[in-house]
């Protein structure tokens, strides 16, 4: 029922701020490697008797999880077109969530927020993956120089 | 309401920095295309365009000037870009879609725009 509210509320157009040209090239796995950081330092936070790390750790992961939150509206905002929303209806309600996640790390000590935002970031790679993400939006890498 | 009901079919989201704290990444907008039928978007405006180097993608920007009576010259409201070309774009008065006049999203932010 939310998610129908949301999809119905949401924007059918996106709108830059900034004049510069986008570069095209979009993966989640730039979202995924700083809510991996937010992950392992709330790890490291609960590790750590040290009171100078433990506050060293907070303000990190806050960073960390900002971060995440940018990479996530990138992807939303600017990857995802209308034709990807035919293909998966939730996907408004997914990046939404996702976003959401992201703020909710950005306040908590809990692995299983932190978890819960990976496994967001984890769908939002699956429909990346399931639109020609991979081939359309990152540079093809060169075949590895052999041994 | 008459703006409200011609308005939702111009729902747009706000992507990237360049106009807070006017405009903050993520607000969802409407757009009155509408606005600039009976008068000229002049300095001070809010305003949607069109990218003259891409014409498919939007701009938001507030008009910091209008050169030869048709010419806009479009800035952002950061006052870290004000000053950067990248920021900067200069639009036809024809490149306009409209003016965002209302912010519904998020809900603690909703309200006019000016």
């Amino acid at each position: 029922m939310f998610s129908r509210i949301v999809s119905a509320l949401a924007p059918r157009h996106t709108v830059h701020a900034h004049c510069d040209i986008p570069c095209g090239v979009y993966d989640p796995q730039q979202a995924r490697i700083e809510a991996e950081s937010c992950y392992k330092i709330i790890q490291k936070y609960h590790d750590s008797d040290d009171a100078l790390f433990k506050a060293r750790s907070i303000h990190v992961k806050e960073e960390r999880a900002e971060l995440t939150k940018h990479h996530i509206d990138v992807m939303w905002h600017d990857y995802f077109k209308p034709e990807h929303l035919e293909k998966f209806p939730d996907l408004h309600d997914v990046c939404w969530k996702a976003s959401k996640q992201a703020s909710q790390v950005k306040r908590t000590l809990d692995i299983d927020e932190a978890q819960k935002l990976l496994d967001l970031i984890d769908k939002i790679d699956e429909m990346w993956r399931a639109t020609g993400g991979p081939q359309s939006t990152r540079m093809q890498q060169l075949e590895p120089v052999a041994q | 309401m008459r703006r409200l009901l011609r308005s939702w079919r111009h729902r747009v989201a706000v992507v990237g920095h360049s106009m807070e704290p006017t405009l903050r990444a993520g607000d969802w907008l409407l757009v009155d295309p509408l606005a600039f039928r009976r008068r000229s978007p002049a300095a001070g405006d809010l305003v949607v365009a069109a990218d003259p180097r891409q014409p498919a993608r939007w701009l938001v920007k507030r008009v910091a000037e209008v050169q030869a009576d048709t010419a806009l010259v479009l800035a952002g409201d950061h006052p870290a870009h004000r000053r950067d070309p990248g920021s900067m774009a200069t639009v036809a008065e024809n490149d306009v879609i409209g003016r965002p006049w209302l912010r519904y999203w998020p809900p603690r932010r909703l309200g006019r725009l000016s």
